[in-house]
């Protein structure tokens, strides 16, 4: 009776208990993991068996697996001899000749685990997935901190030339101009170099005559100008990174790209940890992925649960209406999921997901295509999901009359991005809540509108850039600083009083 | 100090008695832990707000079948706090096989943990699928479960099954994070112990509050 048993360090060969031949392995970690991914050649085993011509029993499904591929007749053990097997590992390495003793078999066999460990680990570290994730935080931090710099950078050169603040609302815009220099030395030509049209230019060269700024002096200006440059350096870093995330994601997650867009995917992956996870997620799981406190919440208190997390960022989900988002949302989660199985899959790129979920989304605009009795009696609860975390605007699919609502809500928010970024950072569904409420009071009846400047604030962070010069200014300047950190602590106030 | 029962040992740091081990790897620190050298041996305090294990001890664990010697399953060895700590428990001639399968913590547990004891066996693995578990071999005298998973007693009871010796001990750490904070954890876990029952003798289970707000310990023997 032949058996083959498959041991770390090698494969033996008995015959009645006995060991008949052994065949060990020079890298142990290679080899096995060879076998178990059913690569491995084996051939002098292949030899050494087809010349028994009899039917051996094999203690491991990979290692049967390549025996039948080259017709060795062979089944796997029956479970008493399996037992037998892991129950006296360690004798039969020594018997193999292996290893000299019982103790040097536990040192093996520790080597070959720290070594099988740390190949995993690795993998693991190589795996492309991972580099977007870091890439895709690394893109908010910088936001965060671009932010924050240019709330300072406005404060500052604003003590020199405060009527520039209100006109410019792009970062990068302002950032540019401060790099010309002072009042003095700032023209027309600066003011078209940094990309602004026309009538701006007209009106910025106008109220730089009439300003009613105090001096700054060489030194300082040299120090806010190195905040500039920073600011303008962070804007390229970003540039290079979403690009970066954009073709990562299309190379290695082609599906999920196509269905959530590839930032919005990228942080729906980065939430999941990695693509093979998020392919073994439930759909329900990734439709609320991002408003994790909202979904405990309403565990706990059977408030409603959130309908969207991050998914609000979705082009689809946020450009619906209302009462639509969570059954868009829902459609959109189980199609992306699908997708990301795909992706593991590695099969390319499969036009049908997106047309079927493109199908699915009329449907549901079509069949739900006015509020019923309860969508309009209750403001849903939840609706703002993530969206403040402000991915780039995907595909474009959003109706422009919307949009332009949201743009110029979000221009003027300079100063507020700091806080908006900052509550990203884990108070995010608190901190949603709140600022429902605080926009709520501080506007009349704004309440739709008033989800509409979430994609403005989208926009933006994508616009980070020149995009929104069109900004209300007036609306902008009642927005400032002092009022958000007012309602920063109405906010924490209110953390715990809520409902 | 006081010996307790050559496995752990009250020391007297900041004015309070507190638990320790002796420290297997002179020198070595796996979690920040306090190092503190008497007689001439060093010692790990060993936390309780870290180490579900060193809480259940705190709140008054009667079964501890950790000595000099045995063979442990680890389920859910993490950054291998209580790993650590029961290294240096088992000592040298003792064994833990220590299975984790997320990659970013089991990178910070064969740096600071795994690569520095010679008696703990990384395993890099699922526990859902005990039978592909590399280099575990024999059976062993405690299989301890902190994987905090939904299904994890299903889990537990399968690694039981392929790896625990009969009247082997099982330690269950059960999350009871739930809805109803005062009432619902208890049911929780009755609801697990009542699932054990068939294959084990239940001995004790055990609150870790004030160390662990929502977490208990349930401590079986197994009859199979
Ligand atoms: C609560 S932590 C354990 C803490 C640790 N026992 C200690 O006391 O230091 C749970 C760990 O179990 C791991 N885990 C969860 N499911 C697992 C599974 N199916 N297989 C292996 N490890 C798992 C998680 O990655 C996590 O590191």
């Amino acid at each position: 009776m032949y058996s083959v048993i498959l041991t770390e360090l090698g494969i033996s060969v008995f015959n009645d208990g006995q060991v008949d031949k052994s065949f060990p392995f020079s890298n142990p970690v290679k080899e096995y993991l060879a076998i178990k991914n059913k690569e491995a050649k084996l051939n002098e085993l292949i030899n050494y068996l087809a010349k028994i011509q009899r039917g051996v029993s094999v203690s491991d499904e990979s290692l049967l697996a390549i025996l039948k591929k080259f017709s060795i007749d062979c089944h796997i053990m029956d479970l008493e001899e399996l037992e037998k097997v892991q129950s006296t590992k360690p004798q039969i390495i020594v018997d193999s000749g292996f290893a000299s003793n019982l103790q040097d078999t536990l040192g093996k066999l520790r080597e070959f685990a720290l070594g099988f460990s740390s190949s995993k680990v690795t993998e693991v570290s190589q795996s492309p997935d991972l580099h977007i994730i870091q890439a895709i935080n690394s893109l908010d931090e910088i936001d965060k901190i671009a932010n924050g710099l240019s709330s300072r950078l406005r404060e500052w050169y604003g003590l020199h030339f405060p009527e520039l603040d209100n006109m410019i609302d792009s970062i990068n815009g302002y950032a540019q101009i401060v790099m010309a220099g002072k009042r003095e030395s700032l023209s027309k030509q600066v003011f078209e170099e940094a990309g602004f049209p026309e009538s701006k230019v007209e009106m910025l060269s106008l109220i730089l005559s009439k300003s009613r700024g105090g001096d700054i002096s060489d030194i300082n200006l040299s120090i806010v100008q190195s905040i500039a440059k920073q600011i303008l350096d962070f804007y390229e870093l970003r540039k290079k990174l979403e690009e970066h995330v954009e073709s990562e994601m299309q190379e290695i997650a082609p599906n999920l790209s196509a269905i959530l867009g590839t930032a919005v995917g990228a942080r729906i992956l980065g939430r999941a940890g990695s693509l093979k996870r998020m392919a073994s997620l439930p759909a329900s799981t990734i439709q609320v992925l991002g408003a994790e406190k909202a979904l405990f919440r309403s565990l706990k208190t059977g408030s409603q649960p959130p309908k969207h997390g991050l998914l609000f960022q979705h082009a689809m989900v946020h450009a619906a209406p209302r009462w639509q988002r969570g059954k868009i949302a829902r459609a959109v989660a189980a199609k992306a999921v699908i997708a990301a199985r795909v992706d593991v899959y590695g099969e390319g790129l499969n036009q049908t997901l997106l047309e079927k979920l493109n199908i699915r989304v009329d449907e549901i605009g079509k069949k739900y295509e006015n509020p019923t009795e309860k969508d309009i009696r209750k403001p849903q609860q939840f609706s703002r999901g993530d969206g403040n975390f402000g991915g780039r605007r995907e595909g474009g699919r959003r109706e422009g009359g919307r949009r332009e609502g949201g743009r110029r809500e979000g221009g003027r928010r300079e100063g507020g991005r700091f806080d908006e970024r900052r509550r990203e950072g884990g108070r995010r569904e608190g901190g949603r809540f709140d600022e429902r409420r605080r926009e709520g009071g501080r506007r009349e009846g704004g309440r739709f509108d008033e989800r509409r400047r979430e994609g403005g604030d989208r926009n933006e962070r994508s616009s980070y850039g020149n995009r929104r010069e069109g900004g209300d200014r007036n609306e902008r300047s009642s927005y400032g600083e002092r009022r958000r950190e007012g309602s920063d602590s109405n906010r924490k106030r209110k953390k715990f009083g809520r409902r | 100090m006081e010996e307790d029962n050559q496995s752990y040992f009250w020391i007297k740091s900041e004015g309070e008695q507190k638990i320790s081990t002796e420290n297997l790897v002179p020198g070595n620190q796996v979690y920040k832990e306090k190092l503190i050298i008497k007689k001439g041996i060093e010692y790990r305090l060993w936390d309780p707000f870290r180490s579900k294990l060193a809480a259940s001890i705190m709140n008054g664990l009667e079964n501890f079948p950790f000595k000099n010697n045995t063979k442990v399953l680890y389920l859910g060895a993490s950054t291998g706090t209580t790993v650590s700590h029961i290294s240096d428990i088992v000592g040298p001639s003792g064994l833990v096989f220590a299975v984790e399968h997320a990659s970013r913590v089991a990178r910070d547990f064969l740096d600071r943990v795994a690569t520095h004891r010679s008696n703990i066996m990384p395993i890099l693995q699922d526990a859902r699928k005990p039978k592909e578990y590399f280099s575990v071999f024999g059976k062993v005298d405690v299989v301890y479960v902190d994987i905090a998973q939904p299904d994890q007693t299903k889990i537990a009871v399968d690694n039981c099954d392929m790896f625990l010796k009969k009247d082997g001990l099982f330690f269950l750490v059960i999350k009871t994070r739930s809805i109803d904070v005062t009432k619902a954890p208890k049911r929780i876990v009755e609801e697990e112990i009542e699932k054990l029952r068939e294959r084990f003798e239940i001995l004790e289970s055990i609150d870790l509050h004030p160390y662990d707000k929502d977490h208990a310990m349930v401590i079986a023997k197994y009859k199979n």
